[in-house]
């Protein structure tokens, strides 16, 4: 294998700064989707909505420590035929389209602002700029099939494959720094630029609105095949066994 | 990596995790990996380290992670972890990854040119 020698100055002038641009771009991220994001406006439906749910997942797993009849009055009070609340409520199936709706229109052109434009601004600047160097070697040898991936721009046919092209160091930045982002900035950070990557290679797919009506009815069915089996039946025996 | 995750009941079955507790757990853990992939990469590329040497070095710096945990969390790592041998094994291929970005970087500063 040929050694090749490259210029010092690739190290001070392409290698470092594609590092440092990439890890600094995250950062400028992060902040500028906490200035521009807007606080979500909630309505009050779907709180009490999320609520009642609640309620109603709580009974069903702790109702075993209520008396028989309290836990048959709750289940009464979400169940029942005629008053039942998950009878009586009824949502409308939320299947708006996302268009018209001009705040949730905002929000993705604001996505779209701190996502999409960042990465094709500062990837084509990268390709523009630093194209066509060897940047480093990996420490590993790697099989030709992992050429395109590391060479990228640099298209010599005899190359050994360890070889990283500026271009690829560039994206191998990208999708490395995630975990670093974790450490710097916290979890739930929005520097991640590579999970955007991914959302769009799956075809963005909208996250639908949870379906009140759906969810009521699923609810409504797991909370009336549940049974009720007193935990506490033995609860004077078992505490004077302890005592003792 | 203070909170108590477990709170144990009289009898011996019921065992109750505090989910926020757990989870502040995982996050303390991996802030730990992260920061080891990134020390050890660093590390395994100013010592040139080539090829299976490499992928060795991280090996070994996962396991003495792992054995720092279990000194820290001392003989009652059950206040702590549900398992000891997940504590070894997630997050894995993820650390890798860091690790694989810091070798390259540093050893294409330190011995490429």
């Amino acid at each position: 294998m040929a050694e090749l020698l490259l210029d010092p100055n690739i190290r001070l002038w392409v290698f470092l700064p594609i590092v440092i641009i990439t890890f600094l771009v995250g950062i400028v991220r992060h902040y500028v989707s906490l200035i521009l994001s807007s606080q979500k406006k909630i309505e009050i439906i779907q709180v009490q909505d999320s609520q009642v749910m609640i309620r109603s997942r709580l009974l069903r797993e702790n109702g075993k420590y209520l008396p028989r009849q309290s836990f048959a009055m709750r289940r009464h009070w979400f169940n029942n035929e005629e008053t039942g609340y998950f009878k009586v409520q009824k949502r409308a199936a939320t299947s708006q389209n996302p268009m018209t709706d001009p705040g949730m229109m905002t929000d993705m052109l604001k996505g779209n602002l701190t996502n999409v434009l960042p990465m094709i601004v500062i990837g084509g600047w990268i390709n523009w700029m630093f194209s066509g160097f060897l940047t480093t070697k990996v420490p590993f040898p790697l099989t030709l099939r992992f050429k395109p991936m590391l060479q990228r721009g640099v298209e010599l046919a005899y190359l050994d494959a360890s070889w990283v092209s500026s271009a690829s160091w560039y994206f191998l930045n990208v999708f490395g720094l995630r975990t670093i982002y974790a450490l710097v900035l916290g979890e739930n950070n929005a520097a991640d630029q590579s999970k955007i990557m991914q959302e769009q290679m799956s075809g963005a797919a909208m996250a639908m609105p949870p379906d009140p009506k759906a969810a009521f009815k699923a609810e409504w069915e797991a909370l009336e095949i549940t049974e009720h089996k007193w935990a506490l039946a033995n609860v004077e025996n078992e505490i004077t066994a302890m005592e003792s | 990596m203070s909170v108590v995750t477990k709170i144990k009941d009289n009898k011996p079955e019921p065992v109750a995790y505090s989910e926020a507790a757990l989870r502040n757990n995982a996050a303390v853990v991996e802030y730990c990996r992260t920061s080891m992939a990134a020390l050890s990469g660093s590390t395994a590329g100013v010592l040139g380290l080539t090829g299976l040497y490499g992928f060795a070095f991280y090996v070994i710096a996962v396991v003495v992670l792992w054995l720092m945990f279990m000194m820290k969390a001392g003989s009652n790592w059950h206040k702590y972890y549900v398992s000891r041998q997940s504590l070894l094994t997630n997050g894995f291929l993820g650390a890798l990854f860091t690790y694989v970005l810091f070798w390259t970087f540093i050893y294409g500063m330190v011995h490429v040119y």
